[in-house]
């Protein structure tokens, strides 16, 4: 598979403090890539950094364009869902994805506000407000975290869909602009991120620790990462 | 097209908050109280109910209308369309929408103009109930002056500008909108310390009070169109927006966000500062009230010389506010180089023991005139002489009629004297329409949107 993004060096910082250290990895086309570390090792820094909503202080990102999702946002809290969807998708000249709003269970959603939604029902819309968006590449920002366990096996399936270009189960076929991406996902639930990532970035304090396939980084993540910090 | 679609959600945003709504509704009824007190006002001034009438050259609808009746809206601007503003940002940044609005393929400049045309949107929005009082006030028989009006609108419409873009920085700058509109109501607060300090002070200080909102619109509401002002209300909002992109542009280092500010900063004042030099104004009032006759107005632009006048004054004797506003507001617009000085300008004037206090000395091509007088027949004689060296000013010819009036001591200029305009009618329907049809407009019209939303 050939590198779709580069990044190399990467350095950042938050008043005197190192938050990201000389952070450099590459991503694959069409492989759902997993950040993975404990609070406060600097992913949502790495996302943000990458997307360019966040100065760094150095090093370089080349490759395909991206799009970043945030974790824990609920845009425009006084609007509909469909609205959301629609006004996100439509600066990029694409449309929401019907398939992709069935597959997320979002269907029954579009005409409430976005401020009524359930922590759960707000992840979704966040995962769906990112594959609206006809980028090669997209980051997002702990997409599972308030999901209950069987919301979180469906959205696996989704996502992996939208890698694989195959339509989720159940659901109807997805289109062609929604499908064929490269995820990059930070996730700190350990048993998710084995379950739907292709490959690994173990991050610790800024640093990257680890990184390969779960057979490369010795079949289990959690050890792996105790060794490694 | 995506701009479209960027103003669209802009204005959408704006109407899903319930700040706008609670705007429209106060900015109704406040104008409704300052109209309907105004033209009972102006009524009883004209003589209605048997009462004496006021010298009917006395009453002019920008005076007795028009201000009162727009002064609804410098509170508006000052205290609640801030808020608006501040929402329109710090709602996006708190969700976490600019997050997403930051990777959009537009650039900041797109969004901060969007953002400034929804919120004039709001603002045309906002002037409806100034619409309809003027649309009552001409249903009563009442006289309007389309150029003093529109100079009026224009005056309030920049210090609108003004404050939205000073608030849009301000939710840029701050973390939250509590943050944001304490910087404003601070500002605001600011600005009126500085208004009130600087009057007859002189210098750097009443230059700069002058650019202050309040300052600024007082000349607006004397029917003065000051190109400076109007430059300088321009620049210093140019800068707000310049200063609030650079706030939100989030991925651009700090270091690089300080010089470009900095930069900014410097750049507004050289602005500033050639806007201060802009010695250009147009009366657009009807009654000519900030005009010398034009046979004056002739005789003072041809002097070449500065001239000098020192004010023995103190700021707060009302002959300083006199002299200032009927006097050097008018020599300002017509002598070239007029350089003016206030030695009491700092003192109270309660323990002045300064024997040239109240006096007003004038020199010009090396002739001095001591005056007492703050009136402006004496003050044009006085400069005259000084000017003609004593020698008597030829005879006067009559001054083409140009529609004009002129307000100016007799014998001056033939032009024809304002007539003035009484009206005795009272407010009829208006407390109806302000109190109880504006109120229910708004809010179905904000029932019908959060139904739209669900």
């Amino acid at each position: 598979m050939s590198v779709v993004l580069r990044v190399s060096r990467l350095s950042a910082r938050r008043g005197r403090r190192d938050v990201l250290r000389d952070v450099a990895f590459s991503v694959l086309d069409r492989e759902i890539l997993g950040v993975i570390g404990p609070n406060g090792a600097g992913k949502t820094t790495l996302f943000e950094c990458v997307a360019g909503v966040l100065p760094r202080t150095s090093g370089t990102i080349d490759g395909e364009p991206l799009f970043y999702v945030p974790d824990a946002i609920r845009p425009w809290p006084d609007q509909t869902v469909r609205w959301t969807l629609e006004l996100n998708a439509r600066m990029f000249g694409a449309r929401a994805d019907a398939s992709l709003l069935d597959a997320l269970d979002l269907t029954q959603l579009l005409d409430q506000t976005t401020a009524s939604l359930s922590k759960g029902e707000a992840k979704r819309l966040n995962i769906a407000l990112g594959l609206s968006v006809p980028r090669p590449i997209l980051f997002l920002d702990e997409p599972f975290d308030g999901l209950d366990f069987r919301q979180t096996r469906h959205a696996i399936d989704v996502l992996k869909g939208v890698v694989r270009g195959s339509a989720a189960p159940s659901e109807g076929a997805l289109e062609a602009h929604t499908t064929r991406r490269t995820l990059v996902l930070s996730i700190h639930q350990l048993s998710d991120a084995a379950r739907v990532c292709d490959r690994f970035l173990l991050l610790d304090h800024g640093r990257i620790v680890g990184e390969g396939t779960l057979d490369e980084l010795g079949g289990n993540l959690e050890e792996a990462f105790l060794a490694r910090t | 097209m995506r701009g479209r679609e960027l103003v669209r959600k802009d204005v959408a945003e704006l109407f899903a908050g319930r700040a706008f709504w609670l705007l429209l509704l106060f900015v109704g009824l406040l104008t409704g109280q300052s109209f309907i007190s105004a033209v009972d006002a102006y009524a009883e001034a004209s003589g209605i109910g048997g009462g004496a009438a006021a010298l009917a050259q006395g009453l002019s609808p920008l005076d007795g209308i028009l201000v009162p009746t727009a002064g609804a809206y410098y509170l508006a601007i000052m205290l609640l369309f801030p808020f608006v503003a501040i929402r329109l940002i710090a709602s996006e940044k708190s969700s976490g929408a600019w997050k997403l609005m930051l990777q959009w393929p537009l650039r900041m400049g797109d969004h901060l103009v969007s953002k400034v045309l929804a919120l004039l949107i709001a603002w045309l929005i906002a002037l409806i109930p100034f619409a309809i009082a003027i649309a009552l006030w001409l249903a009563y028989g009442g006289h309007l002056y389309a150029p003093e009006t529109i100079n009026l609108l224009a005056g309030y419409t920049l210090y609108f500008v003004l404050t939205a873009s000073v608030a849009m920085a301000a939710a840029a700058l701050m973390p939250g909108a509590a943050n944001a509109a304490v910087a404003i109501l601070g500002l605001t607060i600011g600005t009126w310390a500085l208004d009130f300090l600087a009057t007859g002070r002189g210098g750097l200080v009443q230059r700069l009070a002058s650019f202050t909102p309040a300052a600024a619109l007082r000349v607006f509401e004397r029917g003065l169109m000051r190109k400076d002002l109007v430059l300088a209300l321009l620049a210093l909002s140019v800068l707000a927006l310049f200063i609030a992109g650079i706030a939100l542009g989030l991925g651009a280092p700090l270091r690089k966000r300080i010089t470009h500010s900095a930069v900014a900063i410097v750049v507004a004042a050289i602005a500033l500062t050639l806007a201060a030099h802009v010695n250009i104004s147009s009366d657009l009032s009807e009654n000519r009230r900030n005009s010398f006759a034009p046979a004056d107005e002739q005789m003072l632009a041809n002097i070449d010389r500065p001239l000098t006048i020192t004010v023995f004054l103190a700021a707060e004797d009302p002959r300083m506010n006199d002299y200032e506003n009927n006097v050097l507001t008018k020599l300002r617009r017509t002598i070239r180089d007029l350089r003016v000085r206030y030695p009491f300008g700092g003192s109270s004037a309660l323990f002045e023991n300064d024997a040239r206090y109240g006096e007003i000395h004038y020199a010009l091509g090396g002739r001095t005139a001591v005056e007492r007088s703050a009136t402006e027949e004496i003050v044009i004689e006085t400069i005259e002489k000084l000017w003609s060296g004593g020698r008597p000013r030829p005879p006067k010819q009559d001054a083409p009629d140009d529609g004009t009036f002129s307000s100016r001591r007799p014998g001056a200029a033939a032009a024809p004297q304002y007539p003035g305009y009484p009206l005795a009618k009272r407010a009829r329907g208006a407390a109806w329409i302000f109190y109880a049809l504006w109120p229910l407009a708004v809010i179905t019209a904000w029932r019908l949107r959060s139904r739209r939303t669900g």
